[in-house]
């Protein structure tokens, strides 16, 4: 079977309706992650979070009235789970208070109905400014190690390039996450440390698609004068068209399976991985190659390549 | 030819080492599964009998759960190094105070070194350390070293104890390993008393022996502090008609809330025990006391005849006769009458000759028995003790009285502990989760192998047995080093079962290129091999550095993801380059595989 039959595009002659398109998409990014901020869960904010699951169904409204009158601040939302609800308040130093206050309340104002704490995690303020930290230098040794070995791989048009495109990815996501967090109950869209893993999953996948782009143009370019270099990129870029999709697309399904069936805890992984994928793909052929190009075309100097 | 019998034989023992490795696991699960079968216990017991080194040899090496799958708790305890830094400091006056005060504060959201952070303090007021600690002739960077190392050791102590107290209590399998300069990181499957657990470990065990003073002295400290409020101008004028409640004490006189009985008892209703705890904690509060004695609260309270709870309030002696450090042999029994739990405890030689004469010299008089601030029990002196026996009572219920044992057996913990980041999965929770991990698995494998056969056809299926052969190799790896699988690792598998096939894709459609252009499919395979390899190895370079540094940072869960990641992406390499290689070369040498075979 195959997808894509010989295919003919002319990618470098539209890459600036990309750019548009890419700075649209960060910007609208940009602006909502100045104005509406990221919606952070408890590893990067601290609090505390208890999973309560009944035995029957319950309706959130009346689970919210009982905990609010029990004096316990908090938000109360439905869990992507059935029969379960999540419950969000400050960090309390101690969980077992908190639990034994919850559970009473329920037992004494919902009869009938018997309610199970399931899960609690509780994150103090200075280990979740700790983690936070930790998650940015961690995504900077990444960009920064990628750009190295790239760089050494290639050179470093395409290294610059490959990590703007990265840039790109994970600041779309993020920009993403920003619109969307808090608008569904069964995936709310936190930035937590399992987004933090999908970002590094992200930043090393989306090279992957960029790599397979390149070193089709670094092996059809060699000995070509610069005023062939349009017709080869295009060339490299729809030749390597189906594996650059086929490849994302074996793990969409990875991904979409996660996101249906691995429950609630996995979904923002999911979610993010998905949007990093489809933005990777997209990026590795309407930035990264385009931008090389450009550059090339105001360097004038040939390329000079490495590697194999 | 010689080349891939060699690359043959590699493949057949990864893939025997493999399943030796994932055997256990798959014994192990059988055998819990018979055992659950069966109808009666006494044959359940029977067979678990019989099969007793079986059944421990295979739970041993299986393949381990993460807490989040199996139900558990996963704690990051600190230790609070001001608390150790302030034992250290003697002759603490109130500047000493202040700045300890002010150190505290701006250190509760950094994980800065408290050690550090008190001397770059000093030093910005222009004090010498050596004014408050060790001697006063050594320079602050010697008393810097030293607070440091008194630090680090007590990070190890801690830890050392909290190991203790977790053996005893009885907990298969607990990690308990340190974090940086204070942090503690304990796991411990499938406990089901958390209240409990968590009082283990929290409690400091600091034992101490005190001298109660004479009712009369008592009586004169309580009405200073009583004066001492009444002059106070925070106490709002209209709180004395306000109803008692037993939320809002707060804003009542201290008088209000203490009473003397006629035999000299001083008590506190149960409802204003927290707040007289902490009014008796105020500095202000404390320096008005006679020199050397503080007020304590009774650990536990008395029941009047109506069955009003309320607690006596001691005045003691500061300095102990005795701490808990000479302590060796801690029981948890029944007293005389048989019904009041009570910890009986023997003391060392040193401990015990100081006993003897302590009780000696007290004779008539009280010793508070004082544990982490609060007292237990205050007996009165009948005779010497010569054989160091001592005893604490006042304890409500038998499993407080194990837990004492236990806490005193392991010794004091050096300074308190907190605890910063608690996460409890409950057992019914992490049934769920592995239903949703095994679901997850099932179709992403079905998903990904059926794709790979539509699309590739013959080729698709080679693809699909290197997949395979790459589960059980990532399976095998997490339970031959002892990891444990957690959600997100699961996650992680499956994620590498859809970034496994994409090395056959690329080396599949280059393939495809090359038979295009003509080529023969002996040709176009090994120049499909050859070109496309340049890029999966790429790919995979940047994938497992990515997983890399996401396991150097990450915590718990998410290292369990980074592992798996690099444990699929790093066996990727080997199965799908070398595995199908070797597959493509047999089945093209049989004839099985023709230039239609690629899709």
């Amino acid at each position: 079977m195959r997808l894509f039959q010989k295919t003919n595009f002319n990618f470098i002659k539209h890459r600036r309706i990309a750019y548009v398109v890419s700075l649209l998409l960060l910007v609208t990014g940009m602006i909502s992650l100045f104005t509406k901020g990221l919606n952070y869960g408890i590893d990067f904010k601290g609090g505390s979070e208890v999973v309560i699951r009944f035995q029957k169904s319950v309706d959130v409204g009346s689970v919210r009235s009982v905990i609010d009158q029990a004096g316990v601040r908090g938000s109360v939302k439905q869990y992507g789970m059935e029969r379960a609800v999540l419950l969000r308040t400050d960090y309390h130093g101690e969980s077992a208070d908190l639990k034994g206050l919850i559970t009473r309340a329920l037992a004494a104002r919902i009869p009938g109905n018997a309610a199970e704490i399931v899960s609690i995690q509780a994150v103090g303020p200075s280990i979740a400014a700790d983690m936070k930290w930790s998650a940015i230098k961690a995504l900077g040794a990444a960009l920064i190690g990628i750009l190295l070995y790239v760089s050494v791989r290639f050179e470093i048009k395409f290294a610059t390039a490959g990590v703007i495109a990265i840039f790109h990815d994970v600041l779309t996501v993020l920009g993403l996450f920003s619109i969307l967090g808090g608008l569904f109950d069964f995936m709310p869209l936190e930035v937590d440390q399992s987004i933090i893993a999908a970002f590094l999953t992200i930043a090393g996948y989306s090279i992957t698609d960029t790599v397979v782009v390149y070193d089709r143009i670094r092996e059809r370019i060699r000995g070509q004068k610069p005023s062939e270099y349009e017709r080869i990129f295009n060339e490299s870029m729809n030749q390597t068209l189906s594996r650059t999709i086929i490849t994302s697309g074996t793990i969409m399904i990875s991904v979409l399976v996660l996101f249906i069936f691995a429950g609630p805890a996995i979904r923002g992984f999911a979610f993010a991985m998905f949007a990093g994928i489809v933005v990777g793909t997209y990026s590795s052929i309407f930035v990264a190659a385009p931008i090389v190009f450009d550059w090339q075309q105001r360097s004038k100097a040939a390329i000079k390549l490495r590697g194999a | 030819m010689k080349n891939n019998q060699f690359k043959l034989i590699l493949i057949v023992v990864v893939a025997l080492v493999s399943v030796w490795s994932i055997w256990p696991t798959y014994r192990d699960h059988e055998l819990s599964t018979r055992l659950s079968s069966f109808r009666s216990s006494e044959d359940s017991l029977k067979f678990a009998i019989d099969h007793r080194t079986e059944i421990e040899q295979a739970r041993d090496k299986s393949l381990k759960l993460g807490l989040d799958l199996r139900g558990g708790m996963h704690l990051v305890m600190e230790v609070d190094l001001f608390d150790l830094i302030e034992q250290k400091a003697w002759n603490k006056d109130a500047r000493f105070q202040q700045i300890m005060a002010s150190v505290r504060s701006s250190a509760t959201n950094s994980g800065a070194n408290p050690v550090e952070l008190l001397a770059t303090e000093f030093k910005k007021q222009n004090i010498p350390l050596s004014r408050y600690f060790y001697d006063i002739r050594n320079s602050d960077q010697e008393i810097i070293d030293k607070l440091n190392k008194e630090a680090q050791d007590s990070l190890v102590r801690a830890k050392e104890i909290i190991r203790n107290r977790i053996d005893q209590y009885g907990v298969a399998e607990p990690l308990i390993q340190t974090q940086g300069a204070r942090r503690i990181i304990i796991e411990l499957s499938g406990v089901t008393d958390e209240t409990r657990v968590r009082k283990l470990l929290k409690g400091t065990a600091k034992l101490e022996f005190k001298l109660v003073r004479e009712p009369e002295a008592l009586l004169r400290a309580i009405e200073s502090v009583n004066s001492m409020q009444a002059q106070a101008p925070s106490a709002p004028a209209d709180s004395a008609k306000a109803p008692v409640t037993a939320s809002r004490p707060s804003g009542r006189k201290l008088s209000e809330v203490i009473g003397v009985m006629k035999n000299g008892l001083v008590f506190t209703p149960e409802y204003a025990r927290d707040y007289v705890a902490s009014v008796l904690n105020r500095e202000d509060v404390r320096a008005r006391l006679p020199q050397d004695t503080e007020l304590l609260l009774a650990a536990k309270p008395e029941l009047t005849e109506k069955g009003e709870k309320y607690y006596p309030i001691y005045l003691v002696k500061k300095t102990p006769e005795l701490t808990g450090g000479v302590i060796t042999e801690a029981k948890a029994t029944f007293g005389s009458q048989n019904v009041q739990p009570e910890v009986s405890m023997s003391m060392n030689d040193e401990g015990t000759s100081k006993w003897a004469r302590i009780t000696g010299a007290n004779i008539g008089k009280q010793i508070a028995i004082v544990l982490d601030g609060a007292v237990y029990s205050a007996p009165v002196v009948q005779s010497r003790i010569p054989n160091g026996n001592s005893v604490i009572n006042g304890i409500s219920g038998l499993d407080e009285a194990k837990d004492l044992e236990i806490i005193l057996k392991a010794g004091a913990l050096p300074a308190p502990v907190r605890i910063l980041e608690e996460r409890t999965v409950g057992p019914s929770l992490g049934s769920d989760y592995i239903r949703a991990g095994l679901l997850s698995m099932i179709w992403g494998f079905a998903a990904v192998a059926i794709f790979m056969i539509i699309y590739y056809n013959k080729a698709g299926l080679v693809a699909d047995s290197a997949l395979v052969l790459n589960i059980l190799v990532v399976i095998s790896v997490l339970a031959g080093f002892k990891a444990s699988l957690s959600l997100p690792g699961i996650a992680g598998i499956v994620l590498t079962m859809g970034m496994a096939v994409d090395a056959n894709v690329l080396i599949y459609e280059r393939i495809r290129e090359e038979l295009a252009e003509g080529k023969s499919l002996k040709s176009a395979v090994e120049a499909g091999y050859n070109r496309a390899f340049s890029s999966i190895l790429d790919s995979h370079v940047t994938t497992l550095a990515a997983a890399f540094l996401l396991s150097q940072f990450g915590v718990g869960p998410i290292q369990g993801f980074a592992v798996t990641l690099m444990i699929g992406t790093g066996a990727s390499l080997f199965t799908a380059i070398v595995v199908t290689r070797v597959i493509f070369d047999l089945l093209i040498g049989s004839g099985f595989m023709n230039e239609k075979s690629f899709g």
